[in-house]
């Protein structure tokens, strides 16, 4: 199923909720699902019905004893979303654009972010999500960091699935005779697609026209290439910077 | 075990910022949610991210849990379950099944053959749905256990019970609704 209509007879809506609980649905369903579930009620309580019957057979899974630094991980996160909530809390009223401008300049919410990775980004995801609701609140949020997730160097941020705008946060020397060309890729394209060459420090708004809306998890890369670009359709040189869509 | 009053007590003492609740709730079911996680995406450095993950979203969404509308326990499984479920349906956004799963499940075929229309899972003794599941074939209790249990897609149970695609989904969706029944 993967069509937007939802059923509406309490019947289909429990088999539909059976089937998510299961885990049996394709991704797109899942979403739309999971977007659903807070305004409609019946929907909910059919989720939460299967849930409750289902949950004591994930005793079928056997136990594994998690390694002793993954609970280290998981408070070292915790200890920076605190330091997250600090920024929102010293950014009152928060203002849309300014506040994402001021998280944008805050260095040591970077820094955060390059160690914590995937779980600041949720963070951040969250804190946004927090926000009054504001008609040009961009959708989605790319964090490109370093290869080895050292370092944040650019950030891209969709206020629309089709028109995105990549901003350095930091600086990077681009080595004489050489240029960054930046790329997508989404999860089902066969290979990336350039979006042309970067100038290093300078924003950048790009209109998607010519492909497919913006999509969660969907792939951004710098490279370095030779002057001029990448001289096939696909990049040449070593990754700079690399990320992917949350949406927010 | 701990009884059910802990984990919602515990996510409550998270909602209000309480570190220690949630390292408890880790101590209490991490190894469990860690196995149901791994066992859904096969792997276990990416297993383990998601256990993070996971943890990071029950502090971060403590305060929207709701002991009336259901127990901690199964607010705290359901969120690593749809993480780990996500993660492997965001992956595998193709309804074919990968040559290196193929070939898996092919081998998994193999040894079950001799063993095929019986149970694959050890199902009894666990919940109040015992008495709805023994009411199905072993062979749909086995389509519900390969997508509760290993995540499963339609397509890689087909494959798994060398059943039609078509087959396994109308088996799964009248399992469903039987067992619906059998409950109200």
């Amino acid at each position: 199923m993967s069509d937007n209509t939802m059923p509406r007879n309490a019947g289909d809506i429990d088999a539909l909720a059976g089937e998510y609980v299961l885990g049996t649905l394709d991704i797109e369903t899942r979403r739309d699902i999971e977007q659903r579930l807070p305004e409609e009620g019946a929907l909910r309580a059919a989720v939460e019905r299967w849930e409750k019957r289902l949950q004591p057979y994930t005793r079928l899974a056997e136990p594994i004893e998690p390694p002793a630094a993954l609970w280290g991980r998981i408070e070292h996160t915790l200890a920076h979303a605190s330091q997250d909530a600090v920024v929102r809390d010293t950014l009152s009223p928060p203002t849309g654009p300014t506040w994402l401008q001021a998280l944008w300049q805050n260095l040591s919410l970077w820094r955060g972010l390059a160690v914590c990775g995937l779980a600041g980004m949720l963070t951040l995801g969250t804190l946004t999500a927090l926000k009054p609701a504001q008609p040009a609140a961009p959708r989605f949020l790319v964090v490109l960091m370093t290869p080895q997730h050292s370092q944040a160097g650019w950030v891209v941020q969709a206020s629309s699935p089709r028109d995105i705008e990549l901003i350095p946060t930091g600086g990077f020397e681009v080595p004489p005779g050489k240029t960054l060309e930046f790329w997508t890729k989404a999860d089902d394209w066969g290979g990336p697609v350039s979006l042309g060459l970067i100038e290093p420090g300078e924003s950048r708004h790009l209109s998607l026209e010519h492909l497919p809306p913006l999509e969660e998890n969907q792939l951004f890369e710098l490279t370095l290439e030779d002057a001029g670009g990448s001289p096939l359709d696909h990049p040449t040189g070593p990754i700079q910077f690399i990320g992917r869509a949350v949406a927010l | 075990m701990a009884a059910e009053t802990d984990h919602n007590t515990l996510l409550m003492a998270c909602a209000d910022g309480d570190h220690q609740a949630l390292r408890a709730i880790y101590t209490l079911e991490g190894a469990r949610l860690l196995g149901v996680v791994q066992r859904i995406v096969g792997d276990r450095a990416t297993a383990e991210d998601l256990i993070h993950d996971a943890f990071v979203k029950i502090w971060q969404m403590a305060h929207t849990f709701d002991r009336e509308r259901g127990s901690g326990k199964t607010w705290i499984f359901s969120i690593a379950r749809h993480l780990a479920l996500n993660h492997v349906r965001r992956r595998h956004r193709e309804v074919t099944v990968d040559d290196e799963t193929a070939e898996r499940l092919e081998a998994t075929n193999a040894l079950a053959a001799a063993a095929e229309a019986s149970d694959h899972f050890d199902w009894l003794g666990k919940g109040e749905l015992d008495r709805c599941l023994a009411e199905l074939d072993a062979e749909r209790r086995n389509c519900l256990f390969h997508a509760y249990v290993d995540g499963y897609t339609h397509q890689e149970i087909a494959t798994r019970l060398e059943r039609p695609l078509g087959t396994v989904k109308a088996w799964i969706k009248r399992s469903l609704t039987a067992l619906h029944e059998c409950l109200t």
